[in-house]
């Protein structure tokens, strides 16, 4: 089976206190912030490496964006991919659209049986482009997907609705899925494995490699400003060592009529 | 891998459980090798590991998240290695720690543990907080960035993030100055040590940030460090010299010792109580430093010095080593090496039990809320009684 | 003739709490700009929807058809990207759902029109329509606007519009559509609704929820200790289910279970707004968490920002040792 993994990078914005906007409130500024592969990308990445495994075939690991992003490039090359190609854009003027379009193009022109995309990215999650690029291709897909069994020609998925609810589908190739947490434990990647990554290679991409401009590419959803959200409401914080605010804390539940 | 891929194929083979990995310094009991006093199974043993590994190696058995939790609760203390009566003894720990450099090479490692070294790769920390709040413990302490001075005061991940680990820094940080020591600090720019790294099996890993750090400090003209904890000071002292980093090295309490003796540092404030003194495995077994530590708090004044029944060479870890601390295998039991070990330091009449290792103040402070001692034993670092005692609040 | 048409969602016999807050807010839209509100329903059986849709909408569209058992994306993209075409709605507007999440990109792709998903706000701007989004783990808000297009495909995020009392009464016109022949390349196989466990934490007037923070399976055991001692029960956040740690009948959230307990104890939940959504109804919030930014300190009643490994074993002796007094 060909598998084509489509992963991007972002910052670590988690435990970011201190995040700040730029002056043009175009963007946020970065250069404090630490950078990792995408957490949904890492599932989908994990569940093409274990069907790599299992049936054989070639994994290609694809993202679109400028050279630092080489890296989760790098990371895919160590865990089990074969190939990847990073089309050189910087994307921060993109929306899902026009990455979909890029991707479209250099999908097309690929051999594959199925395409996975994390379900969603940590910093923009709009949770788009997989479904985008599905349509753009002409082929089926499942969005959120918890479950993945394949076998010759097909794919069953369960995908994941609201309130522990799954939603089965038997769904033939080539085909699309987007990936959601918990569908697997990826594994770790030691810094040996990505060393050695370094020596495979990295295929670079034109934008006009897929017969593509930067004219053609215009974004349908243009981002106006960023702002830090308005302070609402604040939890009245109990502070203190670890002994005194249990104790405080105790205190307010048993008052509360807790215990 | 298979068994004669692994490095020590030849070797493994000759344990054959005689069980003196896990003695203390006589023949008290067989608890000393704090993963098996947690479990009190052969498997958590240093025997019963070596064999496991040579099993999974030979393909007996497969590999299980269980397999993995028994490998990376050893806490790499060498109690193992300092009682193992065999020739190959030197190399035991190093067997562990190769079997979990194949887990980590896999991707097969435990969940605490893959989230650990990715934390390290990112962060430089295995909190995965942010490289840019590092230096923050030492706000409005005013102690300088490191330019050229004496000593660099290298304070670890533990001392730069652990609230608890924080005040200790800022505390050392102040009886340096008091000193009149010459001395900075990285603060963002200091990154982690390696070796909980190391002993966790993430051998390249490693060897990236000893690289990076032996670089740094070559650039910054650094010559003597100073070391808060004696993690940093195992590896700066025993590694880096491995990758062309000549330095001297010194743990604190060693460096105290000498300010202390040489009249540089007063400490006629004194500090009143029954102390005694746990050995913090990487500066005892790993580094054979008992006397400093001990040499410090007997010339404090008012300090009344006690010994558990198991001290030096014969310690028991508090558990927290081989990445413990934050990746936890031991925990929640009152088998537990640090409830274990608080424990025996009350049977000593003693109200403080003094530590000289991040790592063991946070693993042995908890303990002793777990036991519900805290009226009757305080956990305080060297750094903290010695603040104390030369009239730093 | 332009308005705004909202797409309902029904799963289980009802309506979708997200279809009302969605269509409230489209109410407010079409007020603001003075425009029609249209709602689109499609199932097998929706004579019931479409009447309670009528509440708010001026005329709601109801497709009926024995292939949209079990309202599937493919079907529905169909009939709406049908209404899209031959009503031009300015906006069409549905809640981020799974279904959502499923259809509407694709759906946007079909029509070559912009979608915004995920919104926190929409509002109109001289005559524009713009959106704010949260984004970077809920610490940035992002507006936005949308290319020149005659109609913009918007969903909004779940529990973050207030339902508001329709009052209206539109009118209700059935529509007929006909599928193409069905093709057998995807096949709905059917809904696996969550087994029903040991622990059932809706019901539970204390929950103890534990999150990533938790760092590890072994550390449970105390969380255990503090339920206990509150006469709780654990509850968990989606990582924890993702590592194994919990099964997923424990888990608060979007995709788990949504909880009104009296006491909701969060323990290393940074608050993602999944999350939040299925706990804030809760009486008394209170977070524990060592990163004083996490969104979970705004929907709390009391915070403590500190090591939740440090906190729990003192909070079990303090309330042990008040429990003792009282006993």
């Amino acid at each position: 089976m060909d598998i084509i993994a489509c992963i991007k990078r972002v910052p670590d914005t988690s435990e970011a206190d201190f995040i700040k906007i730029d002056p043009a409130q175009r963007d946020i500024e970065k250069d404090r912030l630490a950078f990792k592969i995408n957490n949904w990308d890492e599932y989908a990445l994990e569940a093409a490496v274990q069907l790599k495994e299992k049936l054989g075939g070639t994994l290609t690991a694809i993202t679109v964006g400028p050279e630092d992003w080489n890296e989760v490039l790098r990371r895919a090359l160590a865990m089990g991919a074969d190939n990847a190609i990073r089309i050189d854009r910087d994307v921060s003027a993109d929306d899902a659209y026009t990455v979909a379009v890029i991707l479209e193009r250099v999908i097309q022109r690929l051999s594959y049986d199925l395409v996975l995309f994390g379900a969603q990215s940590e910093d923009f999650g709009s949770g788009q482009l997989g479904a985008m690029v599905a349509e753009m291709l002409g082929i089926p897909h499942a969005t959120l997907v918890t479950v993945l069994e394949a076998e010759e020609g097909k794919v069953h998925t369960q995908r994941e609705l609201e309130a522990g609810t799954l939603q089965s589908y038997t769904i033939e190739l080539p085909a699309l899925l987007t990936v959601h947490t918990g569908i697997n434990q990826p594994r770790y990647i030691s810094l040996r494995g990505i060393r050695s990554a370094m020596q495979k290679e990295l295929q670079v991409m034109a934008l006009d490699d897929p017969g593509l401009s930067p004219e053609t590419l215009v974004p349908m959803v243009k981002l106006e400003k960023l702002e830090l959200p308005p302070k609402g409401k604040e939890a009245e914080l109990i502070a203190g060592a670890p002994e005194e605010a249990a104790e405080r804390l105790a205190k307010i539940l048993k008052d509360a009529g807790i215990f | 891998m298979t068994l004669t891929d692994y490095k020590y194929g030849d070797v493994i083979h000759r344990c054959f459980r005689c069980g003196y990995c896990k003695f203390p310094i006589n023949w008290m009991d067989v608890n000393n090798c704090p993963a098996y006093a947690r479990f009190r199974m052969e498997t958590y043993s240093c025997g019963g590991r070596l064999w496991l590994t040579r099993a999974w190696l030979e393909g007996e058995i497969e590999w299980s998240d269980h397999l993995a939790d028994i490998l990376y609760s050893c806490t790499a203390c060498k109690n193992c290695e300092v009682k193992c009566p065999l020739s190959f003894n030197i190399d035991i720990l190093n067997m562990m720690i190769a079997a979990k450099g194949e887990m980590v090479e896999r991707g097969e490692v435990p969940s605490p543990v893959k989230e650990f070294l990715e934390n390290i790769q990112r962060q430089g920390n295995p909190y995965g907080t942010s490289r840019a709040k590092r230096g923050e413990w030492m706000e409005g302490t005013g102690i300088e960035a490191y330019q050229g001075q004496e000593f660099l005061y290298y304070v670890g991940c533990v001392g730069s993030y652990d609230t608890r680990g924080q005040e200790t820094a800022r505390i050392l940080g102040k009886v340096l100055q008091k000193a009149g020591v010459s001395f900075g600090v990285l603060g963002n720019d200091e990154n982690c040590d390696g070796n909980e790294v190391k002993n966790l099996g993430e051998e390249t890993l490693f060897e990236m940030l000893a690289e990076e750090n032996v670089a740094q400090f070559q650039g910054l003209g650094v010559q003597k460090i100073v070391t808060l904890s004696p993690h940093s000071y195992n590896t700066m002292k025993n590694d880096y010299p491995g990758f062309n980093g000549e330095f001297e090295v010194s743990h604190y309490t060693q460096l105290l010792q000498g300010l202390i003796r040489d009249g540089g540092l007063d400490v006629s404030g004194g500090y009143n109580a029954t102390v005694t003194y746990h050995d913090p495995c990487f500066l005892g077994r790993w580094n054979e430093e008992y006397n400093a530590p001990r040499a410090v708090l007997k010339s404090t004044p008012g300090v009344q010095l006690v010994e558990m029944a198991r001290n030096k060479d014969g310690a028991l870890c508090c558990g927290g080593g081989g990445g413990n601390f934050y990746i936890d295998l031991l925990g929640g039991s009152a088998d537990s090496p640090a409830r274990r070990r608080v424990r025996e330091a009350c049977e000593t009449g003693a109200n403080v039990l003094a530590v000289a290792c991040p790592n063991c103040l946070t693993m042995l402070e908890d303990a002793v809320k777990a036991e519900g001692l805290e009226d009757k034993l305080a956990v305080k670092d060297i750094a903290e009684i010695v603040g104390e005692a030369c009239g730093i609040k | 003739m332009s308005g705004i048409l909202v797409v309902a969602e029904h799963r289980n016999r009802a309506l979708a709490n997200v279809s009302y807050q969605v269509l409230s807010k489209g109410r407010q839209l079409a007020d603001q700009a003075q425009m029609e509100l249209l709602a689109v329903v499609a199932g097998s059986d929706v004579d019931a929807y479409a009447k309670e849709l009528a509440g708010w909408a001026d005329r709601v569209l109801a497709v009926k058809s024995d292939r949209l058992e079990g309202l599937l994306a493919e079907p529905c993209q169909k009939i709406i990207a049908h209404l899209i075409r031959k009503i031009k709605p300015k906006i069409t507007l549905m809640g981020h759902s799974s279904f959502a999440m499923d259809m509407a990109p694709s759906l946007s792709v079909e029509l070559g029109i912009p979608l915004a998903t995920d919104c926190i706000d929409i509002f109109w701007q001289n005559g524009d329509i713009l959106v704010t989004r949260s984004i970077y783990n809920s610490k940035v808000n992002a507006t936005y606007s949308f290319a020149q297009s005659e109609t913009v495909l918007i969903t909004g995020r779940v529990g973050e519009f207030s339902v508001e009392e329709g009052g209206r009464q539109g009118q209700i016109e059935e529509i007929e559509f006909d599928f193409e022949e069905e093709s057998d390349y995807k096949k709905f196989e059917g809904y696996l609704e969550a087994e029903a466990g040991g622990v059932d934490i809706t019901q539970a007037e204390v929950l103890v929820s534990v999150g990533r923070g938790i760092k590890d399976k072994k550390n449970l055991e105390m969380v255990e200790e503090l339920a206990r001692v509150l006469g709780g029960v654990v509850s968990c956040s989606r990582p924890v289910v993702d590592y194994g740690w919990l099964p997923s009948e424990r888990q608060v959230g979007l995709s788990g279970k949504t909880v009104q307990p009296k006491l909701y104890l969060g323990l290393g939940i940074s608050g993602a707004f999944q999350h939040v959504v299925g706990m804030k109804g809760a009486s008394i919030i209170v977070a524990i968490n060592k990163d004083a930014k996490a969104p979970i300190f705004s929907v709390a009643n009391y915070g403590i920002v500190d090591d939740l490994l440090k906190v729990v074993p003192a909070l079990v002796n303090k309330i042990s040792e008040l429990k003792g007094k009282t006993e």
